[in-house]
């Protein structure tokens, strides 16, 4: 070993390399890397420059190998979430904790599992509980790095010859974690005490097998214990995959490659994301931004907390500075601060997560690692809503906001795209992966069931520069996005399929349109004591439309009860069936009893609401946002569009521009000559009269701001941004060109309003750090 | 010409360009034609590549079809059809409210993609669906999926999407409503309003295809996807086949054309389920493999075929096929038992790059195909293939290629992996294209191991067969060191698909999707009650399955049922195909050998810290295979001789570069045609035919057997 050697020499009887403690290793590995801007101070890679193809040989292995262990084992699961819609990812780390390779799937748990790894390193788990070989620990603790509960860890250390050499993860997306309400990402809860049973990288097994303890305790804490029993045993299994794997490897390449390697390739993915960078993008900064409505002040939002019970929005700037070495930064400088509901995350999980995006884009490899951590520099500001300062915080759905939070940087990479000439990669941004199906009671099968459809796997994706978005066919989290059968998610939950259908006007318009949407329409069916809620963006737009094109349309919601359809159907009248295709005209309530209830409404975040039999329940999964201005799309596609139920007629005119006539079949035509070029040019007109001077307008607008003339949820926003960062604060007053004792703080608009701002000043909160024997571990810039 | 001597079988693999015919006699020779395939009739294509290999053996057409005993169609028309969109205009009835979901489920935007396609969003794409929107119509109902009606049928929303179907002009019509694999009674009723509604229209003969008549698996994409197939590109597919057995019917044949189907048997033109015949090509070469298993004795056997764009596995296990029920296929999601096979895309005419970002050496996934690579100037190529490092390395005779009738230029080879990955590397041209080839074997090898190892077994368990055009170049390197029980190289590597073909089982299988639930504390008469219900799901089947037969004129005493199942955990969402102990299920007794043959397999599969028997079972789907027998061709027998080659075998000698070694020894060249059973030669060597090339390095030994296979072994 030429490049690894003892920093701390005194005599240590650790279980890692050189009998270092892990935290001895680790600290040495960090200090080599601050060093030298190289992984492990690898300047060079000397396994790779005079054996590349063992380096090959071993990538070959090791990363078919998880990919293996992930295919094979998640046939084991039952949920559908894990064995239809992939969510799944098994990791192989070194001693240090880093991500050598990862599967595909969620793959940010490349940085869960690794933060929770590096937890236990950090806090001496070497000591007690001790790490042997044979060892089985289990994480889901979102206070150390995981997304949210539902996501459960499985890590097993893996040994060679008593050294500690590599460790391997899996991870599955669990059906139920016995929060507040049934299902995976539930709402409700306004702090961790009631966001799900939570494990901090226990030991739950020793020599391979699971501590009875365990097994009892885990499975009587959710709902759904069939589903968590075969989910564990799916990354059990899997772990297991890895280890004898990386074992093999050892066999035939000898320890000292796979030492050697297990760092090399780290720092290999970090020159890698350099050059991609180089490549496709070019040197300077983009700022963008994101937002999310957070509407808890509504009568079907039931907290038990009353501080928590405002509107609020959830704020994301966002700095990209792509430097002339090809270095980046990416700065969330200006994020307003957590909040009293489940939509806070931690710092890994925001900047791990990023990987599963950038991986759709700037760089769709099989290497991916922890090297493109160390390639980029992260900035979250600490007390941000991706970076808590309070150790009671929610997560349990963390992607109400990351999703949205990360958007905004499809857009500021499609600029350096489009500027490059790769107008193929430029990608408008993601959708807002929702309407989340959740609820539970008593299933069709008399049993204790929880349900979360993964429908919303399956959103528009944002338009590029030379095409429109796919239609229904990724999620943020997954581009391999897959919306599953109906006959299997009628398999899973007690709810019949009366629609499933292309969302008409969902994508946003463009010259490319944002992928459409689509709607499944569900009558609750054979259940008992049931309860189901929303979860998405209804209020506000969460993405943003690229150069000119338009963002994708927000959710709403509709529910019914006493539909009365038991005795429509019975009498062979009209159904709610199929698309809700103009919200506006409420085709459904036609086809339903005059006395039915029905909620049909932006409140897109609501709490468990009992459904009976025969109720309804839309689950809309939103579109993508579009490119470029909608005039200049081509009269065919918007032709098409209609023809396929994808555009509505009124939308089409009113957004295109274009001149239309339907046909006695009911089929239109979309006229693409001089008519449709004398409507557009008309538009243009109308716009030009309606546009004014951007010095005129910032001129009003800045009276509007020296003024505080804006909604409660507006000022809250900025209010907790301000609290958090004074530069943000700067340069929020710098661009308005505002008074020097311009200020505007939570305390103010409790003493004004009489709102209550819970947690909005340091001395109201406390950080997991305070904990005492707690070691928390940073990995980012705060 | 003698009796004897008239050809028994004819093979036929019917290619989107070229189209191969395989005649075989009783002793076990054979001929192998080429013509060009003729889309416009297939037949004449197949009648000129016919007379094209028996010009060979100087008979004609006519002299050869009175004597066929049998004739297997292999092609790829059906499955152009679809790619292309040239089907049939079909017409499609669905449940109303859902009629968007062919479009939107059914395919896939990143179906058939490499890894990093599938992750790289801006690739994906839709293909266009195989029924336009405007060609289906929703008709209310609805079946939950515990076959109770909660919408009963509405028959007059079914009889006026009929006539609008009919008034559009469709060429047939196909139903798929939810559940109806558990409950068929409602699309039944749809179908035979259909049909009413045809007659009226004065169109008697409309085709009308209801799911649950053809495929009743669970997940309506699938189901819906395959029935549509069925309308789509079978039954034009049907026309074709049927003119082709007429045609030969002409020339005197007197049995029925049969084709390959993607189960791994055989099917009358006049199957029911037509559509399972759209993969047909790819899967001889496993047939055949089948076939050399049962003549050596052998019921492990790992099949790999290493072609010019990709390395494709098969596996047969205790005598069986790996079946897979829901594959992906020309991007579209399918319910039909598939020969499982795993590819990767490596072959011999896989490009190779230097990875911009990583600087390493990538294989593949594109390939120059027929293009060979740089040894090859006419092919066009601008880049280096697998091929041209085995030209430099004196692995392939540039003289020689496919008989010379491709001349290959060793300079141009050696210049451009200088320029392309040697020199960006740093190496010298040998070390780069052993490097290379050490890559591409080790990833093979990989594959194979994991294929194997996914299924729960150990290559100790079995005998290695490798073909196509490429594989034993590669066949010492991706199964040395494995410990394989056997490795078989048939002398006639390279047209081994097309004899597999021939040798194919005539079989129907019939599968049904089903729930039987039973727990480790269920009472006797619920296990009764559940095998019993079994039971009367293979009697249907096997109806199924015998009536296809005497379409064919096969009385029911001729065939050989074989029932088997597929079974999982409760709960669980994978199922596994199992192979039942005993030909009926009656009783207590018969669920739990039923049970432990299950769990026996599973633990093979996954692991048995991952059997979960307190689950309890759920019986998934029902199957039932039926046989008769067929010719096959016979594979020849010689007489040994001794272990030395003769003289005249050995052409030559060639320099030729040991990549595991790294450095160039003498190589001796043999010409396969003239090598003797018995022989053995020791690497050192390259044995050639005018379609392979053999490799044996130093440190592998091969026995050619008496009936020409070629045995690796490690010395």
């Amino acid at each position: 070993m030429a490049v690894i050697t003892r920093t701390q020499k005194k005599a240590a009887m650790g279980i890692t390399w050189d009998r270092e403690t892990l935290i001895q290793h680790r600290a040495g590995v960090l200090d080599r890397t601050r060093e030298t801007g190289c992984y492990n101070g690898l300047e060079k890679l000397p396994l790779k420059e005079a054996e590349p193809i063992v380096f090959e040989r071993l990538f070959s292995k090791l990363r078919s190998g998880v990919v293996d262990a992930r295919e094979t084992s998640k046939k084991i699961a039952a949920s559908p979430i894990v064995e239809q819609e992939g969510e799944l990812c098994f990791t192989l780390y070194n001693a240090a904790g880093d991500c050598v390779v990862t599967s595909t799937g969620i793959i940010i748990h490349v940085g869960t599992m690794g933060a929770a790894i590096k937890y236990m390193i950090a806090n001496g788990w070497e000591d007690n509980p001790g790490i042997e070989d044979g060892d089985l620990f289990t994480n889901n603790d979102c206070s150390i790095g995981n997304v949210h509960p539902c996501d459960v860890a499985t890590i097993v250390p893996i040994f060679y010859a008593g050294t500690l050499i590599g460790w391997a993860g899996g991870v599955t997306h669990v059906i139920d974690t016995g929060a507040l309400s049934p299902g995976s990402m539930a709402t409700g809860q306004t702090q961790r005490f009631g966001d799900g049973y939570q494990v901090t990288c226990r030991k739950v097994g020793s020599n391979d097998e699971l501590f009875r303890d365990w097994l009892h305790e885990s499975q009587r804490s959710v709902r759904t214990p069939r589903y968590w029993i075969l989910d564990e045993r799916t990354r059990v299994a899997g772990c297991h995959k890895i280890r004898e794997m990386v074992l093999e490897a050892i066999e035939e390449e000898g320890l000292a490659a796979w030492q050697q390697f297990s760092y090399e390739l780290v720092e290999d993915g970090r020159r890698g994301l350099l050059k991609r960078i180089r490549s496709l993008c070019v040197p300077g900064k983009t700022h963008q931004v994101s937002f999310v409505d957070v509407p808890y002040e509504h009568p079907d939002v039931n907290l038990v907390q009353p501080y928590a019970k405002i509107n609020t929005i959830m704020h994301a700037p966002s700095t990209i500075e792509i430097k002339p070495d090809a270095t980046w930064a990416l700065d969330f400088e200006g994020s307003s601060r957590w909040g009293w509901h489940s939509f806070n995350c931690h710092q890994v999980s925001f900047t791990s997560g990023i990987w599963v995006m950038m991986t759709q884009t700037l760089i769709p490899t099989e290497r991916i690692n922890d090297g493109a951590y160390y390639g980029t520099h992260f900035h979250l500001p600490k007390g941000a809503w991706m970076n808590p300062d309070d150790r009671r915080t929610a997560h349990a759905y963390s992607w109400h906001f990351l999703v949205s939070g990360w958007s905004p940087l499809w857009r500021g990479l499609s600029r350096s795209y489009f500027a490059r000439g790769y107008l193929e990669e430029v990608n408008a941004g993601n959708a807002n992966t929702s309407n989340w199906l959740q609820g539970g009671g008593i299933n069709q099968d008399g049993q204790v069931h929880s349900v979360n459809s993964f429908e919303c796997a399956a959103d528009g994706v944002g338009a590029s520069a030379v095409r429109d978005g796919v239609e229904h066919g990724a999620a943020i989290w997954n581009p391999e996005g897959d919306m599953g059968d109906m006959e299997i998610w009628e398999l899973a939950e007690p709810l019949l399929y009366l629609g499933r259908n292309v969302k008409a006007d969902s994508g946003g318009g463009g010259k490319y349109r944002g992928g459409s949407g689509f709607e499944s329409l569900r009558m609750v069916w054979g259940a008992k004591d049931w309860t189901m809620y929303f979860m998405g963006n209804g209020y506000m737009t969460s993405d943003c439309g690229l150069m000119g094109g338009y963002p994708s349309a927000a959710g709403y919601r509709f529910e019914a009860h006493r539909t009365g359809l038991k005795e429509a159907i019975a009498e062979g009248l009209a159904l709610p069936l199929g698309q809700d295709f103009d919200p506006d005209a409420r085709g459904y309530e036609d086809a339903l009893a005059s006395g039915a209830i029905v909620k049909r409404d932006q409140q897109c975040v609501t709490t468990e609401a009992v459904f009976e039999e025969y109720d309804l329940y839309l689950n809309y999964i939103r579109g993508g946002p579009g490119f470029g201005d909608p005039l200049d799309r081509d009269p065919r596609l918007i032709e098409d569009d209609i023809n396929n139920f994808r555009v509505s007629p009124q939308h089409a005119k009113q957004l295109y521009g274009v001149v239309m006539s339907q046909s006695d079949d009911g089929s239109w035509h979309v006229e693409a000559g001089e008519a449709t070029a004398e409507r557009r040019a008309q538009v243009k007109q109308e716009r030009l009269a309606r546009a004014e001077p951007t010095r005129a307008w910032m001129q009003r607008e800045r009276q509007r701001v020296v003024d505080k003339d804006a909604t409660f949820q507006v000022k809250q926003m900025f209010a907790s941004s301000f609290g958090l960062s004074e530069k943000f604060l700067r340069e929020f007053k710098t661009f308005w060109d505002l008074p020097d004792d311009w200020q505007l703080t939570e305390e103010e608009l409790h003493r004004d309003l009489g709102v209550p701002v819970f947690g909005a000043t340091k001395d109201t909160r406390e950080d997991l750090s305070s904990l005492p024997d707690v070691h928390v571990v940073t990995f980012v810039e705060e | 010409m003698e009796a004897m001597q008239a050809p028994e079988v004819l093979g036929i693999d019917a290619g989107g360009t070229m189209t191969d015919t395989f005649f075989i006699r009783p002793d076990g020779s054979f001929v192998v034609g080429k013509a060009q395939t003729t889309p416009h009739d297939e037949a004449e294509g197949i009648v000129r590549s016919a007379t094209d290999a028996l010009k060979q053996w100087g008979l004609t057409a006519e002299q050869a079809f009175p004597g066929l005993a049998n004739s297997v169609y292999s092609g790829t028309t059906m499955l152009n059809r679809i790619v292309q969109r040239q089907g049939a205009k079909v017409g499609l009835i669905l449940n109303r409210g859902v009629e968007d979901f062919p479009p939107m489920r059914a395919v896939q935007s990143f179906s058939g993609y490499s890894y990093e396609d599938r992750i790289h969003l801006n690739t994906h794409r839709y293909d266009a669906p195989l029924v336009p929107r405007q060609y289906t119509r929703g008709v209310t109902e609805r079946v939950d999926g515990k076959a109770h009606v909660v919408i009963p049928l509405r028959e007059d929303e079914a009889r006026q999407a009929a006539r609008e179907l009919i008034a559009l002009g469709v060429d047939s019509i196909v139903i798929s409503l939810l559940q109806s694999y558990q409950f068929s009674a409602h699309e039944r009723r749809v179908r035979d309003i259909c049909r009413e509604v045809a007659q009226e229209m004065g169109k008697p003969d409309l085709p009308i295809f209801a799911s649950c008549d053809y495929y009743p698996h669970r997940k309506e994409s699938h189901r819906t996807n395959t029935i549509i197939l069925e309308a789509y590109a079978a039954e034009p597919s049907r026309r074709t086949l049927s003119h082709v057995d007429k045609r030969f019917k002409e020339l005197g044949a007197t049995s029925d054309l049969l084709v390959m189907a993607s189960h791994g048997g055989t099917v009358s033109w006049k199957a029911n389920e037509l559509a399972r015949t759209i993969v047909s090509g790819p899967i001889g070469g496993v047939i055949g493999a089948k076939y050399i298993a049962e003549y050596v004795g052998r019921k492990n056997i790992v099949c790999t075929d290493v072609g010019g764009t990709s390395f494709d596995i098969a596996q047969i296990t205790g005598g069986s096929f790996v079946i897979k029920q829901d594959p992906e296929m020309a991007r579209l999601v399918l319910s039909l038992p598939l020969v499982e096979m795993d590819s990767i895309g490596a072959g011999s005419g896989s490009f190779l790059r230097i990875n911009p970002y990583t600087d390493s050496i990538q294989v593949g996934p594109d390939s120059a195909g027929y293009r060979v690579g740089m040894c090859w100037e006419e092919g066009g190529v601008d880049t280096v293939t697998v091929t041209d490092c085995h030209v430099v390395l004196g692995h392939i005779n540039p003289d020689n290629f496919l008989g010379g009738e491709v001349q290959l230029d060793y300079d141009r080879a050696y210049k451009y992996l200088k320029k392309q990955i040697a020199d960006p590397l740093g190496f010298s041209v040998e070390e780069a294209a052993s490097g290379v080839l050490e890559l591409v074997n080790f990833n093979l090898r990989q594959h194979l191991r994991s294929v194997i190892s996914a299924k729960g077994y150990a290559a100790s368990e079995f005998v290695c067969i490798s073909y196509g055009g490429a594989g034993p170049l590669h066949t010492y390197g991706y199964t040395g060191g494995m410990g394989f029980r056997d490795v078989i190289v048939p002398a006639w590597a390279a047209g081994f698909s097309a004899f597999g073909s021939a040798a194919a089982d005539f079989e129907y299988r019939y599968d049904k999707s089903m729930f039987i639930n039973l727990g480790l504390d269920s009472s006797d008469e619920e296990k009764t009650a559940g095998a019993r219900q079994l039971q009367e799901a293979w009697d249907e089947l096997g109806e199924h399955v015998l009536k296809e037969f005497e379409v064919n004129g096969y009385p029911r005493e001729a065939v050989t049922l074989k029932n088997d199942l597929r079974m999982q955990y409760q709960g669980q969402l994978n199922d596994l195909e199992v192979d039942v102990p005993i030909p009926h299920a009656r009783t207590v007794e018969d669920w739990e050998r039923i049970a432990d043959a299950f769990e026996e397999r599973y633990g093979e599969v996954y692991a048995h810290a991952a059997r979960s028997p307190e689950l309890g079972f759920s019986v998934t789907g029902a199957i039932m295979r039926g046989t008769v027998s067929v010719a096959k061709p016979r594979i020849a027998e010689e007489q040994l001789a001794g272990a030395t080659p003769s003289p005249e075998a050995l052409v030559g000698e060639r320099k030729f570069f040991v990549p595991t070694q790294r450095e160039w020894v003498m190589a001796s060249i043999y010409e396969i045609e003239k090598l003797k059973a018995g022989n053995t030669i020791s690497g050192p060597a390259v044995l050639e035919s005018p379609t392979m090339s053999f490799v044996v390095p130093p440190g592998f030994r091969t026995r050619l057997d008496e009936r020409r296979l070629f045995h690796l072994q490690e010395t």
